[in-house]
Formats: C-alpha cells, sequence, structure tokens
C-alpha cells in the first residue's frame, strides 16, 4: 500500500477517479454517515438550533483534538497510549500559571504550554527511537509519568481559568451557526496542511506504510517517527487547552477518557491502525459522530446504557465496511 | 448568549420535510395532555455500573412517579467527564426539562452551564456532591457528620479508651476525606482511643477482605472498627476466622443490617450509619416543590445521617425492620429520606418512572 501514498510523480490521468475513491471513500462514507446522523437528530426534534449545535461543537472539541494527536502517531506506524494523560498535563499546567491573569497573559500561557506539551510529546518519540522498545510499552510507561506530573502540578480540581480564555471556545463570536469551538478546529488544517504537503509528512506516511521500503527511499525513519511524536503532543496540548476552556477547571484526571475514544475516533474516521493509512478530516467527523449520539439518546429519552453498545455496534459496521472495500479492490 | 435567532434555511427546509415524514418520531413537548401543569425531569449521573448511584437513579424515578406532576424522566447516565457532563446538561436542557437533578463530577466546572439553565427558569438540584454555583439547589448527605457520628458511637461502646481499625474508602475523593476529617473531630474528645491502623478499602470487597486477613495474621490487637461502608465483609472475616467480634460501625448496607439483627446472639454489637441513595429522590421533590412555588427551600441542604445499633431498643427495632431478604447484600436499605420524599418502599425496587 506503500505505493498509494509515496509515489506520486507518475499519475496516469485515466487512473484519478479510482485513486481518488480509493483515497477519500472512507471519508466520504463518515461525513455522509455524519449527515445522515444529522438529519435524524433533526428529525426527532425538530427545533434543532444554534443551542443545540453549539452543545454538539463543544463536546466534540477536545476528542477531535485527541482523535488528531492519535492520528499523527499511527500514520506513522506507532500507538501513544499517553495521549489522555498528556491532555491532563496541559490542562493543569494551564490553569496553574493563568490562574488570576488576563487574555492576552493566558493567551503567551496557552502557547507555552502548547511548546512544553510538545517537548513531552517528542520525549515519547525520542525513548522510543532510541530505546526500540515497542511504542505500546513506552507510552504505556510515560502515560503513568505524564498523569503523575499532573497530579503533582496539581493535587485537586481547582477553578480559575480567566473567563477571556474560557470565551475563545465558548460562545459564537460571528454567529450562533459558526460557534467558536468550531473555529478553534481550524488549528488542525493550519498545522496539518502545510506538514502533509511537505517531505516531512510524506516520510511519516511512508513510515507508517512500510518501514524497510522508506528506509531504502532514504527515509530518516527516527527524525520522522519523532515528528509524528511532537506533533500529536502538540495536539494533545490543544485537547488539553481546549478542556480549560470548555470546563474553566484545571483537573489532574481531565484527559483519562480521550485515550480510548481517541482511538474509537480514529477507526471510525477511517485511520489504518496498521499505519500509513487515513487523514485527519475522517478522525474529526467521527468525533462529531461519537458525541451526537448521546445527545441524540437524551432527546430519545432512551436507556443510556445502550450508548456504549450503539457506539461499538457502529465502528464494527464502519470498519466491517471498509474491510470489505479493502477486499473487492485486491479481487 | 442567543439562541434560534437565524432560521438555517437549508436546514429549516429538511427539517421541515423531515417533520412531515417522520410525525409519529417528534417527541420532547414539555406539557401533559391532563389538567394540572406536566413537568419534565432531566437527570445527570457520570458513573455507570455502581449500585448506590443506580438506587439514588431509581428514588428520583419513583418520587417522580408519586409527585403526580412529572411527565417524563430523562436520564443523561454514562461514564464521561466534566466536559462530558456539560454536554448533557446542555442536551437535557435541549430536551425541554424543567428541574434537572445532578450528581456532579466537579465542583465547579459545571457552573456556567447550571446558570445557563437557572437563566431560563429551570429548576437546577445538585445532589449527593455540591457545587458551588449559587442559583443551583446542593442537597446532600452530610458525609463529615457520618464519620463524626459513628466514631463517637464506636468511643462511646469502648468506654473512651482502646485501638481502632479505620477502613477508609477511597484515597482523594471528597466523601472520603469529609469522612475522616468527622471522624478524626469526634476522636479528638476521646484521647485514650488510638487508631492503629488504617486502611483505603476504595469501596470495594475483596481489598476489604484481604486486608481483614492481613490484619488478623499480623497480630495487631484492637478492640473496635470504623468501616466506610464495607461492614459486612468484615463482619464475613470474623465468621471465617472464627475469631470473637469486636464493635463495628457500618453502613445502611442490607447484609450488615441483617447480621447486626442476627448475630447479637453470637456477640456482634455494631451500628449502622446511614448514607440514603434516596437523596435523589429528595433533591427531585425539593426542585419540583420550588418550581411549583408550593414551599421555599434553602439552596443548601445537608442531612444528617441516622445511627441505627443493635445496643439499644430503638436500633434493635429500625434494624429489625429494614432488613429485606429479597434485596442484594449491599442494597442500602434507608428507603427514604423523610420529610422529602413521599414514595413507597416498592416504588424505589420497581424502579419505573412516571410511564
Amino acid at each position: 500500500m506503500a505505493s498509494t501514498a509515496v509515489a506520486e510523480a507518475p499519475r496516469p490521468a485515466g487512473f484519478r477517479f479510482g485513486r481518488a475513491a480509493r483515497r477519500y471513500g472512507w471519508t466520504v462514507a463518515v461525513y455522509a454517515l455524519l449527515a445522515l446522523l444529522m438529519v435524524i437528530t433533526i428529525a426527532i426534534k425538530p427545533d434543532y438550533g444554534s443551542f443545540e449545535w453549539n452543545t454538539l461543537t463543544l463536546a466534540a472539541l477536545p476528542l477531535a483534538f485527541a482523535a488528531v494527536a492519535q492520528t499523527m502517531v499511527v500514520l506513522s506506524g506507532g500507538i501513544d497510549l499517553s495521549v489522555g494523560p498528556l491532555m491532563a498535563l496541559a490542562n493543569v499546567l494551564a490553569l496553574r500559571a493563568m490562574l488570576g491573569h488576563d487574555l492576552n497573559y493566558s493567551l503567551v500561557v496557552a502557547l507555552i504550554v502548547l511548546l512544553e506539551v510538545t517537548l513531552a510529546g517528542a520525549l515519547n518519540g525520542a525513548i522510543i527511537v532510541v530505546t526500540r522498545v515497542p511504542d505500546i510499552v513506552i507510552t504505556l510507561a510515560t502515560s503513568f509519568i505524564w498523569a503523575g506530573l499532573a497530579l503533582l502540578v496539581l493535587a485537586k480540581p481547582t477553578p480559575g481559568i480567566p473567563l477571556d480564555f474560557q470565551n475563545l471556545a465558548q460562545g459564537s463570536t460571528f454567529s450562533p451557526w459558526v460557534p467558536n469551538a468550531l473555529l478553534v478546529l481550524l488549528v488542525i488544517p493550519l498545522v496539518w496542511i502545510p506538514l502533509r504537503r511537505s517531505r516531512a509528512g510524506l516520510a511519516i506516511y511512508a513510515v507508517g506504510s512500510d518501514r524497510n521500503a522508506a528506509f531504502r527511499s532514504g527515509v530518516n525513519l527516527g527524525w520522522s517517527r519523532l515528528l509524528a511524536y511532537a506533533v500529536c503532543g502538540f495536539f494533545a496540548a490543544c485537547g488539553g487547552l481546549a478542556l480549560s476552556m470548555t470546563t474553566g477547571v484545571g483537573t489532574p484526571l481531565a484527559g483519562t477518557y480521550y485515550t480510548l475514544s481517541g482511538v474509537s475516533a480514529i477507526v471510525l474516521g477511517g485511520v489504518s491502525l496498521a499505519g500509513g493509512r487515513g487523514g485527519m478530516l475522517g478522525p474529526v467527523a467521527a468525533a462529531y459522530i461519537l458525541s451526537l449520539i448521546p445527545a441524540v439518546l437524551i432527546y430519545l429519552g432512551i436507556d443510556p446504557n445502550y450508548g456504549q453498545m450503539i457506539q461499538g455496534v457502529l465502528i464494527v459496521i464502519v470498519v466491517m465496511i471498509g474491510g470489505l472495500g479493502v477486499v473487492l479492490r485486491r479481487a | 448568549m442567543t439562541h434560534r435567532e437565524r432560521p438555517l434555511t437549508a436546514g429549516r427546509l429538511v427539517a421541515a420535510l423531515l417533520v412531515a415524514a417522520f410525525a409519529l418520531a417528534a417527541c420532547g413537548g414539555s406539557t401533559g395532555g391532563g389538567t394540572t401543569t406536566k413537568y419534565v425531569v432531566g437527570v445527570s449521573n457520570t458513573l455507570q455500573g455502581n449500585g448506590w448511584r443506580e438506587e439514588m437513579i431509581c428514588s428520583i424515578k419513583a418520587q417522580a412517579k408519586v409527585s403526580g406532576v412529572v411527565s417524563k424522566v430523562i436520564i443523561a447516565n454514562r461514564n464521561t467527564d466534566a466536559a462530558g457532563q456539560i454536554a448533557d446538561i446542555r442536551n437535557l436542557i435541549s430536551s425541554g426539562a424543567n428541574v434537572i437533578v445532578i450528581n456532579p463530577s466537579d465542583r465547579d466546572a459545571l457552573n456556567a452551564v447550571i446558570k445557563q439553565a437557572t437563566d431560563k427558569g429551570i429548576v437546577v438540584v445538585a445532589v449527593d456532591q455540591a457545587v458551588s454555583e449559587p442559583s443551583a439547589y446542593v442537597v446532600t448527605n452530610d458525609q463529615v457528620a457520618y464519620g463524626n457520628l459513628g466514631a463517637d458511637w464506636l468511643a462511646k461502646k469502648l468506654g473512651g479508651k482502646g485501638s481502632i481499625i479505620e477502613m477508609r474508602g477511597i484515597n482523594g475523593v471528597p466523601a472520603d476525606t469529609d469522612r475522616h476529617q468527622g471522624l478524626t473531630a469526634a476522636l479528638a474528645n476521646y484521647p485514650n482511643i488510638k487508631v492503629v491502623k488504617q486502611t483505603f478499602t476504595n469501596w470495594s470487597l475483596d481489598p476489604a477482605a484481604q486486608q481483614m486477613k492481613d490484619i488478623f495474621s499480623s497480630g495487631i490487637k484492637f478492640d473496635g472498627i470504623w468501616t466506610s461502608g464495607i461492614d459486612a465483609t468484615v463482619v464475613d472475616q470474623f465468621q471465617s476466622a472464627n475469631k470473637p467480634y469486636v464493635p463495628i460501625v457500618g453502613a445502611d448496607n442490607n447484609k450488615f443490617v441483617q447480621d447486626l439483627a442476627t448475630l447479637k446472639d453470637k456477640g456482634l454489637t455494631g451500628a449502622a450509619v446511614t448514607n440514603p441513595p434516596p437523596i435523589g429522590g429528595a433533591g427531585l421533590a425539593v426542585g419540583l416543590a420550588t418550581l411549583q412555588k408550593s414551599k421555599t427551600y434553602d439552596h443548601v441542604i445537608h442531612l444528617t445521617p441516622q445511627v441505627w445499633d443493635n445496643t439499644t431498643a430503638d436500633g434493635v427495632a429500625k434494624l429489625a425492620a429494614t432488613y429485606d431478604s429479597a434485596l442484594d447484600p449491599y442494597y442500602s436499605v434507608a428507603f427514604d429520606v423523610k420529610p422529602y420524599t413521599t414514595y413507597s418502599k416498592q416504588d424505589l425496587i420497581s424502579c419505573q418512572g412516571p410511564s
């Protein structure tokens, strides 16, 4: 499968449609599923308005960042079990430094936190590259380190994220239908599109697709993987800051739910856990789908214990359809 | 924040078409057909698979049913964090809830969304744990008093002299911290009572059983045990180790209540301190009364636990009356919170909301 990602140069015109379908088919399917769910939601709740839309964008924001962070690493052929604790670390660092300050100060703090947690992510990558211990082992270990560090920074949940900073994600500055929580997601394309188009981004796909082939093509494996973990750290920090903005508090256990739900989102979003396949659009839509399901259940008044089952069934169905696509292509 | 001011034409068109097609699916009206106003009740809970929390939710359903003024109870119950609970509460607002009963996952993180709800005239009641938003009602069991009353009973029972074991809950959880604070304050009055061993059971049975085995085999001398609610398991360990009982303080769990009533002849003395899950139903009663303006309540209500011991006639009568062989060992048998809840025990156990 390496050829789909790496060999860009020879491109006979006739294959374009097939290639596009292969590359974007899953993404289109995920967006179609999201659209279908939205239509069902509006059917169930005819007065679906900007308040409800805002609820969805707020709920999906931290999960979208967690999913995108995990996608970075999975594309490079790895896995990061420390995404949630990295989010918690960013969340508590932000609270400690922002407490009692104004917006400008908070923005500077946010930049510093982004840098710090990006470095923490890079450290994950560096340990994995240098020691050659499997990433699942290293990130499991570092997940405890980041979680412990978060507890050292802040022992218990504490309020005090400046209101102006919270409003960067809450509310709607431009239009009720364009909530700030949606605009904050623009950070993803701002970082991802230039990266995706650069040699470094291509190298990450190459390493994830086939490590040997990438090495023989002259890709620096170590640096590519380290870069993927660093960018993962950056997006995890965005997720932690998103939690600060949506809840207004710092909590040392903030990221607990996001490591695994992030993995659910990327599977649903068409990112291959084997590495090298997928993009950022799918996981973001998947984060919206996974956040919409509990809302629909509440609108319907259905026993919420079914919520997790529905999520699981949805993932199995989508993965089966995706797998069917792969089988048909090979036949 | 303003809502629903600019119609999205495409969205409206799709919505209109679908309303026609799915007219039957439409729900979410907040008024019933009867002569009296009917209210919609929303519940937000963030811990699934916990017996105490399930009973709390049942008490809300039961109280909603007997109140006669509730048309629907919508329950948002999933394992999630404060960010998820904010979304759940917003969705309950969207669903037309008039009263929202929440067991908060964080003291401060929900304040903004609670304020949004109360600004819309929704009555928000936080139960079991407090929130700091002043427009919300807070109805909680007084956990400091829970620790205080049980420890005081134990110290008196031991004649103000002896060694006790303190079997706590989960380290760092507010209820555990509060109970420990109450216990410490009570024991300050009894300088000859010493806490010789402290354990964390994590409110789970297996660790508590193992800790008792370890205590027996270590040969620590003790005269009494205070537990944070994993009580019947401790009694079982005395039986299987064939050791003479010491006074034990526990909670209002079905099996422990039975033990206190039936093992008294075998030398077991003890007290059950109540921590009623029906705090949820009590919270709903406060919310509904506020909504109907039938009664005015303080915004913060702390309920003091009761102590049921098997050494007084009153206590023995209470213990004998509350044990129910049909229920699970750790079902909490404090069925009501008087004078707030008005449902019967059967209403609670059947766990049915208004249909």
